[in-house]
């Protein structure tokens, strides 16, 4: 193993990290990354968040990462960015960056909720290429945004195409509800990512999922490596549990 | 390493919307422990929610009777009638300070009663912790929707209260970079944050820069969360030297308890 450790980081926006362009960017993410034993970090959505993106958008959004994987092809893997609401495009996108790599997964975030049949489209072109999708899901205190996806969005996504594997980013930020809305779908997983470290996440997520369906995720740069990996290090939890929600899953999910 | 860690936003007792574990002081101990933190300010969590928030102080006193290693901090409402009984009574207990919730007590800090209650607590020996979150807003419980507490006219407060020190808790980066922009220069001497909610990749770093490692003080905010976010942000994916990790995580707590 080489002086950074294993873990694969599923959830990363190389956003706010200090350092212009993809290359300054990039060696910032890893500096930090290096200091955690992170390995592998799972890239989407660039330098800027925006909800609805256009075409355009896209595309410089995907290129940003795109380079970033170049630099860096041993330490980074990417989903690209896709507004399903475009879905002529995002099924081109799909082919250019997905099925010519070098991106290996699909990121959805709130352009439109994943109960749309544009998503259904999307999910079908997926599984051809056996990509797995990330996808934004919280259960908003006062309700979702319009376009926002819930875990009970994906679980139902996901019963219609059991063939692709789903991550519902954040498992939903309420977690305990979110947990629960998947658990009956074994191709949903829920990833560590982008709320506070709050004790008892995951223990209930290895309880009612199985540590097989967990997966570590920090959403830096936004958040921080450190306050995200220490869910599962203070995890009062199996070590083989750890180690399979750190680096094991993914490895299965992306098939390495 | 036999390193004394303080950690200054620790908490007891139950949260009525989560069951937490190590919630006694001799598990909290041992739990924090783990992670290498030798003592901690602790808070009780039934007080935020609870109407007559006094009613907490002496059992949470009692609570920590027994461990030199915690120290409490009391809960007071000064919207209430009679707060100033509750403050005294915080000091007679030994407590080190006096935490408020405004947005759970329903008050501002703009209030004029806030600053009552700074000239009490600074005559006492007492600091005033300012908690501006107990949890993220987005999954409050549907029904109990609790707005983050602002922080604007913070300085003013300091400024006409330099007798008293004000711990500000459970504020992110936001929060506490947009009192450091409001500043435009040092922070008030007696003002400080603690860091349990400071995010993004190197972010107490960053944030330290932005306002002095003197005003930052090390936090957990457990056992609700996990304490490890706090040990990894700070010995692990900051690059703090030897002085600033001598000043986080004990040197400006102890400077906080001597100077009151
Ligand atoms: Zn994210």
């Amino acid at each position: 193993m080489s002086a950074h450790g294993s873990i694969i980081d599923c959830h990363v926006h190389p956003t706010a990290a200090r350092g212009d362009g993809p290359a300054a960017c990039a060696a910032e993410m890893l500096r930090y990354a290096d200091r955690m034993g992170i390995e592998w970090q799972g890239l989407s959505l660039g330098p800027v968040f925006i909800q609805q993106p256009t075409e355009d958008e896209i595309v410089a959004d995907n290129d940003f990462i795109a380079e970033m994987i170049e630099l860096h092809p041993d330490r980074f893997f990417g989903y690209a960015n896709l507004n399903p609401n475009l879905l002529f495009h995002s099924l081109r996108e799909i082919d250019e960056r997905i099925a010519n790599g070098p991106f290996v997964g699909i990121k959805l975030w709130v352009a439109l909720c994943c109960n749309h049949a544009n998503v259904d489209a999307i999910c079908e072109r997926a599984a051809e290429l056996r990509a797995p999708i990330l996808q934004h899901t919280f259960f908003r205190a006062g309700g979702n945004l319009a376009g926002e996806s819930s875990p009970a969005d994906v679980a139902a996504l996901a019963s219609r195409h059991p063939e692709v594997t789903f991550i519902a980013a954040h498992a939903g930020l309420n977690w305990e509800r979110g947990i629960r809305a998947v658990a009956d779908q074994p191709n949903v997983c829920v990833d560590t990512c982008g709320f506070d470290p709050e004790a008892g996440f995951t223990e209930m997520a290895v309880q009612w999922l199985g540590a097989e369906r967990v997966l570590y995720g920090s959403d830096a740069a936004g958040r921080s490596f450190a306050s995200q990996l220490a869910k599962v290090h203070g995890a009062d939890i199996s070590d083989d549990d750890k180690r399979l929600i750190l680096s094991g899953n993914m490895r299965r999910v992306l098939a390495l | 390493m036999n390193r004394t860690i303080i950690d200054c936003n620790a908490n007891l007792g139950s949260w009525p919307f989560r069951r937490t574990s190590y919630n006694t002081p001799e598990d909290l101990l041992e739990r924090i422990g783990r992670v290498g933190i030798t003592q901690a300010w602790v808070t009780s969590l039934d007080a935020v929610v609870l109407k007559n928030v006094a009613a907490a102080n002496a059992p949470l006193a009692e609570a920590v009777a027994e461990h030199d290693a915690l120290r409490a901090v009391g809960t007071v409402n000064p919207s209430w009638p009679q707060w100033e009984r509750d403050v005294a009574e915080c000091a007679e207990l030994g407590m080190i300070g006096v935490r408020v919730n405004p947005n759970y007590q329903a008050w501002l800090p703009t209030d004029p009663i806030f600053g009552e209650l700074l000239s009490a607590a600074g005559e006492l020996g007492l600091f005033v912790e300012l908690t501006v979150r107990m949890t993220d807003e987005r999954h409050h419980h549907p029904l109990m929707m609790v707005p983050p507490v602002a922080l604007g006219g913070l300085l003013d407060l300091c400024a006409r209260h330099q007798e008293t020190t004000i711990m500000v808790a459970n504020a992110n980066n936001a929060q506490v970079l947009g009192v450091a922009r409001d500043a435009a220069g040092p922070l008030p001497e007696r003002l400080y944050f603690e860091m349990s909610h400071i995010e993004s990749v190197g972010g107490v770093q960053a944030v330290a820069d932005q306002i002095g490692v003197e005003h930052l003080l090390f936090g957990t905010h457990a056992p609700y969360y996990y304490p490890e976010a706090a040990t990894l942000k700070v010995f692990d994916e900051c690059d703090f030297s030897e002085a600033e990790l001598e000043a986080l995580t004990h040197g400006n707590a102890e400077g906080l308890l001597a100077a009151r």
